[in-house]
């Protein structure tokens, strides 16, 4: 990178010798014979002709000659003599021996060339890579006053130069950026810029070279290959350096790296130019040498040549380094959260080679920054296209954990789902990154199965992390989790193996305690109480400030509540009367609430205490607790819950003014927000109290109130609303309320306002409707929002029919023991015995259809219709087996038993049923004999049946 | 667009305190078969042009659509205008470029060497906002095909002022006349890629209009036209996608790389339109979590 100008001044240099010397003709080399003058002037005239080897010795004569002499005359011969001694040597390449001279005249005086000789040593300096005595030279030249437009080129040139190489870096920038500014001579000016950069980069000055890079771009010296390297070499240097600092603290390093890199070209673009100058640079040697320029001059393009290929060979010998390049900006943009950058950088990385050991790194950094930047959409898009493409690639596994996970924080649970098929295709694990990959990602199929309720499939992925990776960090958890699966599908068993497992495995692992507990609910469940309340006072014990003791002592006060004034627990061995069990389980509720660290475990216990406190008839006692429970919890108290629970004890103690302002102030408090489902109990309540209590005067003021509220609620308050119309209706009558249900189902009322004492009337009235399709939207709706929903049976209902209607009776059968695991035998769960046994006839299954209708029987609260229906049931199942004698009796006794039930429906077709059986056993007079019976018999002869007896009677002869 | 290429427009053209007369301007005159005269333009009558070569007594009358091009004698003080350029003083330049052409205005309709200083107009009209100014002379240039270069830039400016000026529809007319509505690809020109933006842009399409203008800054780093540009709308995309901390970036890029720009301006402002849309943010999400 060193420049010459010593061809410059060649006419300056002239010029003075002519002055100094004079022109003249020499015609001997006997020096020493020489008069001074005649000697000073054939120095001169050789001077002039350019004949430097020559006048040398003339030149060392006149020196020798005026060494000594005082005069102010003498003194100046003998240094211009020096000066042009020195200055002749440089002209014929012997730049060291003119250093000599030139050094010895800077030390003398007069000094009228000093500048000059200045530029001269510190040029030779350079040459001989004496940097210290160069920059100190030039240095003491750029001090100089006066200087000339040139000479501060030159000297900035040569002192800028010779700080570089002595990597003064800080001190080199100015006089270079000086000659980058001002020189004419474009070549010396994108050197002086390239030389300035690098310097800038060693001395850290990043805001400073950002403007001078910026210009170099705008020329060649773009193309310098020492250019870019340095570059890229600073890049890295402050990426790295980045990387470990904080976050905001390294922001500037990584822009800087980042402003760096962007400018790096690419290595063929480099080549290719480098190519072109140097092809140049030797056509203007061959050229020149043609021309026969001197040699110093074509030394001078040889060494730019040498130089060239030199750094085309350095080049060439790395490498490629694009894509690193490129890869490393990307990261930089992501770093400082410029994602689109980074994300269009890693993707075109990924595009030009996908299966590329980069390629792969760069789709799996443009799925992070997508995600980073919220577009998930465009994510999971690129995931699925790389899953498609590269079902074998090194991030499969990664991309299918983030995707996994990513839904699984967002709730998409069923996406989660959707991507198993993914994780079946996969390769077997290769090493133990991979084995920890596929383990993740069994444990958050897991995880996400195990959110979406799907317990077996959850159990399927922790029970491959148990089976397959014995030592994944996710073992301890997969058993823990495993167990919980099997506990909610009520495997309490293998639960309770699990939780006992955990328990010898992980002594201090985090669900060490969790097990503990759930080793207990599980006891529970297999009925093994003793045991399980041992362990609920072992955890309570052992883990008093622990998350789920409130829920320890809640199980214990059901166990104890459970008791029935049995068993005490200091005496597990004796089953004796204990007449504080339900104390102990009051003293557990109390202790539960007060432990509680969520409101769910608060009112748990609440609501169980005021159980206990029902069996006692201890009204008072429920509603303060439910006071204490109001002001405890606050907002997060079940408000409506515990109003209502206020109420029933209210109207318990005769104070049925009161419960009935309590529930409507709740009601009107409370009624818009339909996730406060205690809000419809509140309403149901209303109802009964109004209807077992209240006169009819009453029932009217009643109504008149809930008119006013409907009127004071705002138009905005639509559940609110639809709530008070519900109750209105019910409390005008059943028929009100049918009417209500089937306005709503046809007007196809906003579901976003329903609550569960509006969605049941829906549902009834679209069973009624016949609608399949209202039928299954609305126990969708149901389920969906309303899970736990005490009215929930009429979803179940409205779905059974939905299913009966597409004749699926599996999906009915399975719809049926849903509802009935949920809602047992109670009164309003009469249809679902009666539709199962039925749907069992319609499969042929006669047996277990007539075991069915038999059922019925034993639950009083059934009697009536059901009844009636069941028997006909029976009778028809024994009729389709062929044993008509039982089908005949059991046909006989629908009629005689159940004939005032469901308008004689049944007792009619029994009728006509028996009839038929007896002709099948050959006796037609006796099945005549029926018939006449029923047309005779009040209860079913005005019935469209009886016209069916009359011909049926022809058939069998009678009149 | 940048000082770099508005500067190398001017380079090599600005001349010093030349006179240029009233009706008798000095000219070279490039005929359609090639063949040129040096001397004065008289006047014109119509359709027709009086031309004097200075050698013979009367001047010669030719018809206008004959000539194939006008090379006027421009006199420009360069330096003073890179100044101008430098100290951003667009509306300066604007008028003292103006006031050289307008002198040439009665020959505006043949072809001249005038259209570099149009083409310098045409950019600095676009970057004052003046979009209709712009886009009178960008029409004309956008279908002058002696220089192609400046005449794919010229329909650049052409399709930018029309969408900056709100003319969408005429905008996505030109697109397609143009070729520019095709699939990006790896080579698409930083041009294409920023109108294509810009476009996505008004159409609220933020994500698809962030991933050209991202193109344009990774792919075209080296390109002084474009990157300033691409910088600062991609600021402006990443606002409209609420992502404002990479917004707040960019702009600090901005100012830390292009000081003294019309784009360092910019990212001023748009820093504090940031900051604006932050504290309105963090209002709105209190408010929320109160309400929760």
């Amino acid at each position: 990178m060193m420049r010459s100008f010593r061809l410059c001044r060649g006419l300056v240099l002239a010029s003075l010798l002519l002055a100094l010397f004079g022109a003249g003709t020499v015609f001997a080399l006997d020096y020493s014979s020489m008069g001074i003058s005649p000697l000073v002037q054939a120095a001169g005239t050789m001077l002039e002709r350019g004949e430097y080897s020559e006048a040398i010795p003339a030149l060392r004569e006149v020196i020798v000659r005026t060494k000594e002499l005082t005069t102010a005359d003498g003194r100046e011969t003998l240094q211009n003599a020096r000066f042009q001694l020195g200055r002749a040597f440089f002209m014929i390449g012997k730049s060291a021996e003119g250093m000599i001279v030139l050094e010895e005249y800077l030390k003398d005086q007069p000094r009228t060339e000093e500048r000059l000789a200045l530029r001269l040593v510190a040029q030779g300096c350079l040459e001989a890579e004496k940097w210290d005595k160069a920059a100190e030279v030039s240095g003491r030249l750029l001090d100089m006053p006066g200087l000339s437009r040139e000479d501060l080129l030159n000297a900035s040139l040569l002192c800028g130069q010779a700080r570089f190489r002595q990597e003064k870096w800080e001190e080199c920038i100015q006089p270079l950026l000086y000659v980058a500014k001002k020189s004419k001579d474009e070549k010396l000016r994108n050197v002086s810029q390239i030389m300035a950069v690098r310097a800038q980069v060693e001395a850290n000055q990043w805001n400073e070279i950002f403007g001078v890079v910026r210009s170099l771009y705008r020329t060649d010296a773009k193309y310098d290959i020492t250019l870019n390297l340095t570059l890229m070499r600073a890049g890295k240097a402050l990426f790295d350096a980045a990387g470990e600092k904080a976050v905001e603290e390294g922001k500037d390093d990584y822009l800087n790296a980042l402003f760096l890199y962007r400018m790096v070209l690419p290595r063929e673009v480099l080549l290719d130019q480098a190519n072109l100058r140097l092809k140049a640079l030797e056509e203007d040697l061959a050229k020149k040498t043609r021309a026969g320029v001197k040699e110093l001059e074509r030394e001078e393009l040889q060494k730019e040549i040498d130089s060239v290929k030199e750094s085309m060979t350095l080049l060439k010998g790395l490498q490629p380094y694009e894509d690193e390049v490129t890869f490393r900006i990307g990261q930089i943009y992501a770093e400082v959260k410029r994602y689109w950058e980074g994300f269009v950088l890693f993707d075109s990385l990924y595009q030009k080679n996908p299966s590329s050991e980069i390629g792969e790194a760069a789709v799996l950094q443009s799925i992070l920054v997508l995600y980073d930047m919220g577009e998930v959409e465009l994510a999971e898009g690129r995931i699925l296209r790389y899953l498609d493409e590269n079902p074998f690639g090194k991030y499969v596994r990664t991309l299918l954990l983030i995707m996994i996970r990513d839904n699984i924080i967002r709730g998409n649970l069923d996406k989660v789902g959707e991507l198993k098929e993914f994780t079946r295709g996969l390769s077997a694990p290769t090493d133990d990154e991979e084995l920890a990959l596929s383990s993740d990602l069994h444990y958050m199929m897991g995880y996400g199965f195990f959110q979406k309720q799907e317990y077996q499939l959850a159990g399927e992925q922790f029970s491959e992390i148990i089976d397959e990776y014995p030592n994944s960090d996710s073992r301890s958890d997969s058993i823990y989790f495993r167990g919980m699966t099997s506990m909610l599908q009520a495997d309490y068993r293998g639960a309770m193996l699990d939780f006992v497992l955990y328990q010898e495995e992980f002594k201090g692992g985090d669900h060490y305690a969790s097990s503990m507990f759930r080793e207990g609910v599980c006891l529970v469940g297999m009925g093994r109480v003793s045991e399980a309340e041992a362990l609920f006072s072992k955890f309570i014990e052992t883990y008093p400030e622990n998350a789920l003791v409130s829920e320890a002592y809640s199980m214990r006060g059901d166990i104890e509540s459970a008791k029935d004034g049995r068993d005490d627990p200091k005496t597990l061995d004796v089953d004796e009367y204990d007449p504080h069990t339900l104390d102990r389980a009051l003293a557990d509720y109390r202790k539960a609430i007060d432990k509680h660290v969520s409101p769910e475990q608060a009112s748990y216990a609440v609501f169980q205490a005021a159980k206990v406190y029902k069996i006692e008839f201890k009204w008072q006692d429920v509603i303060d607790l439910m006071n204490y429970y109001m002001d405890l919890l606050g907002e997060k108290a079940d408000v409506a819950q515990a109003v209502f629970w206020i109420g029933q004890s209210q109207i318990e103690l005769e104070m049925v003014d009161e419960a009935v302002s309590s529930y409507l102030d709740a009601i009107e408090r409370f009624g818009e927000d339909e996730k406060q489902v205690g809000v419809d109990k509140i309403v149901l309540s209303l109802i009964t109290i109004a209807n077992k209590f209240l006169s009819n005067a009453e029932r009217q003021d009643l109504a008149v109130k809930i008119d006013l509220q409907q009127s004071a609620a705002e138009d905005t308050s639509e559940v609110l609303n639809l709530r008070l119309r519900v109750a209105k209706a019910h409390l005008e009558g059943t028929e009100a309320a049918g009417a209500l249900g089937a306005e709503l189902f046809a007007e196809q009322q906003k579901l976003a306002d329903t609550t569960p004492i509006s969605l049941s009337l829906m549902c009834d009235a679209a069973v009624m409707a016949g609608d399949a399709e209202g039928m299954g939207r609305l126990y969708d709706y149901f389920m969906e929002n309303f899970e736990e929903s005490d009215l929930l049976w009429h979803a179940y209902r409205a779905r059974m029919f939905q299913l009966m209607g597409k004749e699926d009776y599996n999906g009915v059968l399975e719809v049926i023991d849903e509802a009935q695991g949920l809602f047992g035998v109670e009164e309003y769960m009469g249809w679902a015995q009666i539709s199962k046994a039925d749907c069992l006839y319609k499969l042929s299954e006669y047996i277990e259809a007539e075991e069915s209708y038999n059922m019925i029987f034993g639950v009083s609260e059934w009697r009536g219709d059901l009844y009636a229906e069941a028997m006909y049931g029976m009778a028809r199942c024994r009729f389709a087996q062929q044993d008509i004698e039982t089908a005949h009796a059991f046909f006989q006794r629908t009629y005689l038993l159940f004939k005032g039930y469901a308008d004689g429906k049944w007792a009619a077709e029994g009728y006509l049923k028996a009839a038929e059986c007896l002709s099948l056993l050959g006796r037609d007079a006796d099945a005549a004999k029926t018939l006449d019976a029923m047309l005779e018999d009040t209860y079913v002869n005005t019935l469209p049946q009886a016209d069916t007896a009359r011909e049926m009677k022809k058939e069998y002869g009678g009149a | 667009m940048t000082k770099a290429v508005l500067h190398s427009a001017i380079a090599g053209i600005l001349l010093m305190g030349g006179m240029v007369h009233a009706k008798q301007l000095s000219a070279e005159l490039i005929m359609g078969n090639g063949r040129s005269w040096k001397g004065k333009l008289v006047g014109r009558d119509g359709d027709w042009i009086e031309f004097s070569t200075g050698t013979s007594a009367q001047p010669i009358r030719l018809g206008a659509s004959t000539i194939k091009q006008l090379n006027f004698n421009v006199n420009v003080d360069s330096e003073k205008v890179m100044t101008m350029m430098n100290n951003r003083q667009f509306e300066r330049v604007i008028i003292s470029l103006s006031k050289v052409i307008d002198e040439y205005s009665e020959y505006s309709d043949i072809p001249s060497n005038l259209s570099k200083y149009n083409a310098l107009l045409m950019e600095l009209y676009y970057r004052t906002g003046k979009y209709e100014e712009s886009l009178a002379i960008s029409r004309k240039l956008a279908e002058d095909g002696r220089n192609r270069d400046r005449q794919a830039k010229a329909r650049v400016y052409q399709i930018l002022a029309l969408i900056d000026s709100g003319k969408m529809d005429e905008a996505t007319v030109l697109q397609a006349k143009y070729g520019w509505d095709k699939e990006t690809s790896s080579d698409t020109a930083p041009e294409e890629l920023y109108i294509k933006a810009k476009l996505l842009l008004l159409n609220k399409e933020y994500s698809k209009a962030m991933e050209l203008v991202a193109k344009v800054i990774v792919f075209h780093s080296h390109s002084p036209d474009w990157i300033q540009l691409a910088e600062i709308l991609s600021a402006e995309i990443y606002i409209e996608l609420g992502l404002y901390d990479s917004a707040d970036e960019v702009c600090r890029q901005i100012m830390v790389l292009y000081k003294n720009t019309p784009e360092f301006d910019q990212a001023k402002l748009l820093k504090v339109k940031i900051e604006k849309l932050r504290t309105e943010k963090k209002v709105a999400e209190d408010s929320a979590s109160e309400e929760v």
